[in-house]
């Protein structure tokens, strides 16, 4: 299968500091992969410079052979990559379904002046796009909800709004930042399995940051792992629970005395 | 009784050039958090630039037809302006701390104020008589033909506003920008086309009001005089006692302003006016320090 994400030997760095170095990660069409790292390894800052935040020093990003190298955040999401936040950052004044529609309206192709005469085919697309909203927020769960404003949500609500908000913009590419981030064991099981789901009925390809070791091992197919901005190993999750330099990354090794933090 | 109703006329008729002036104000704070010192002068030049196309297509006649097209070429040149404004002027000081682009705001008054006199003189200028102007007498109270439609231009031009912002796309990508740049990006919104549509709409309303002024008064005082800079200052006096960021907070702010105005100027000293008008926002604000409708705001850490 072709690689809809080709990652050649990224480098950024912050002053003196080298948050990511020579990266370099391939992730295949409808693939699930995770991302894991100790805290600080660098695995946001990637997800940042997927997605146009931040611009590499070196290297090269394509996805789907488009490079995207020097593109605004929104010229990257019309290239089909979309993300959740390790910290929730919904629209907290826009209703539920406002939050799903203004990221539909990414893929709506009628313009300023359509919408200011109220037009046939504006009003139409509105229509349309307001289904496919509710259809979203029906598959999260979250229909019931559709009026309130995203802030008044409860937390584990506010998570899944967030990927049926990335989802609204018909990404290929979805990146989640610690999608179980304060869940209990309960809620974790319903995400691994809603993960799944979108997965196969949205044909995305899924990359995923997560500190939960239980869940990342379940879901994902191939596992990356970064510390100090470095890819420090790659394979199934098998492979990857058995790799020396991974345990010694979180556990700290004899020779450094590190305790991982 | 006749004397309040002629008082509540005035007020409206004061004050929505005011909210349509605080409109401004307040869709570029919500969207920049930043005060666009520059917006009083884009007014002026509304005003300016209808009575440079009333005199360039020869109006000396009153007529709708004509008022109405010096209206959309005063609002599209001050559009075009806005902008520019933004383009070159703000845009560059996008990541750069705010005070920076407040002084460069400030910056930019000048530049036009100046720039202004230059083109249009430091004369006062007698405006066209764009409409005709009739007095009718209503239970005892006068009322000029031309408030009456200065007033309904006003709110024509809001309720306009308001719908594009709340009933449309934009509006809710706009909604979306204001609340997070970031994130408004990443979700697929072109942040920096809003912002340029922000200022266009802002500077479109100001030039509405820019052309208003002069139909009601009659003359406009020159590009520099300090009544241009008092006006922007009470519109964003509207816009603060509204809750600033809140669209439809400049409206009922900038009525509430024009109001108290005139009731003060009737009832009381009329040199009172200026500072009873800011007495009103310091008491406003200690009741409600976000404003009328102003939302409280959460730091965020």
């Amino acid at each position: 299968m072709a690689a809809l994400l080709d990652v050649k030997g990224v480098s950024l760095s912050f002053g003196g500091l080298k948050a990511v170095a020579d990266f370099s990660l391939s992730l295949a069409e409808g693939s699930l992969t995770g991302l894991i790292g100790p805290n600080g390894a660098g695995k946001t800052t990637l997800f940042n410079l997927l997605t146009g935040v931040y611009q590499p020093d070196v290297g090269e990003i394509l996805l789907g052979g488009q490079r995207l190298n020097g593109k605004r955040p929104y010229q990257i999401a019309a290239a089909g990559a979309a993300r959740t936040f390790q910290n929730i950052r919904l629209f907290g004044d826009l209703t539920v379904l406002d939050n799903v529609r203004v990221a539909c309206h990414l893929r709506a192709t009628r313009g300023m002046w359509a919408a200011v005469l109220r037009t046939a085919g504006y009003r139409n697309e509105e229509a349309a796009i307001a289904l496919r909203a509710m259809r979203l927020l029906e598959l999260f769960g979250l229909a019931a909800a559709a009026g309130k404003q995203a802030k008044s949500l409860p937390y584990g609500q506010q998570r899944r709004l967030e990927i049926a908000r990335a989802l609204a913009t018909e990404p290929r590419l979805l990146l989640l930042d610690e999608p179980a981030a304060g869940m209990n064991p309960q809620e974790k099981g319903k995400l691994r399995e809603l993960i799944a789901r979108v997965r196969d009925e949205f044909k995305v390809t899924i990359l995923l940051i997560e500190h939960d070791m239980s869940l990342v091992m379940q879901v994902c197919e191939r596992i990356a792992v970064v510390d100090h901005g470095v890819k420090i190993a790659e394979g199934t999750p098998g492979e990857i629970q058995k790799d020396a330099k991974v345990i010694a990354a979180y556990l700290g090794t004899a020779e450094s005395g590190a305790a991982a933090e | 009784m006749s004397s309040f109703l002629q008082f509540l006329l005035k007020g409206i008729a004061v004050g929505s050039l005011y909210a349509l002036l605080a409109l401004g104000y307040t869709m570029v704070y919500g969207i920049l958090q930043f005060i666009n010192f520059a917006h009083s002068d884009v007014f002026m030049l509304g005003a300016f630039f209808s009575w440079r196309l009333s005199v360039l297509f020869k109006i000396n006649e009153p007529s709708p037809v004509a008022a109405t097209g010096v209206l959309l070429g005063a609002m599209a040149l001050c559009s075009l302006t806005g902008f520019l404004l933004e383009r070159f002027a703000y845009r560059p000081l996008r990541r750069a701390p705010r005070l920076n682009v407040l002084i460069t705001a400030i910056g930019v008054s000048l530049f036009i104020e100046n720039a202004g006199q230059l083109v249009f003189g430091k004369n006062v200028v007698q405006f066209p008589p764009l409409l005709a102007e009739h007095t009718f007498e209503v239970g005892g109270v006068r009322v000029r033909s031309v408030e009456v439609i200065a007033v309904v231009t006003a709110f024509a031009l809001m309720v306009g506003l308001h719908t594009l912002v709340y009933r449309t796309r934009m509006g809710k990508a706009m909604r979306a920008v204001s609340i997070d740049h970031n994130i408004a990006g990443l979700m697929g919104i072109p942040v920096d086309r809003i912002i340029s549509l922000t200022f266009v709409i802002g500077s479109a309303l100001a030039a509405a009001a820019g052309l208003l002024v002069g139909i009601t008064y009659g003359q406009i005082k020159q590009p520099a005089d300090s009544s241009w800079v008092l006006y922007g200052l009470k519109a964003f006096v509207a816009a603060v006692i509204g809750g600033i960021g809140n669209v439809p907070g400049a409206m009922l702010g900038g009525l509430l302003l024009g109001l108290s105005e005139q009731f003060v100027a009737g009832y009381l000293p009329s040199e009172l006016r200026d500072a009873i008008a800011f007495l009103l926002l310091i008491i406003i604000l200690l009741v409600r320090p976000n404003g009328l409708l102003g939302r409280r705001v959460v730091e965020k850490v």
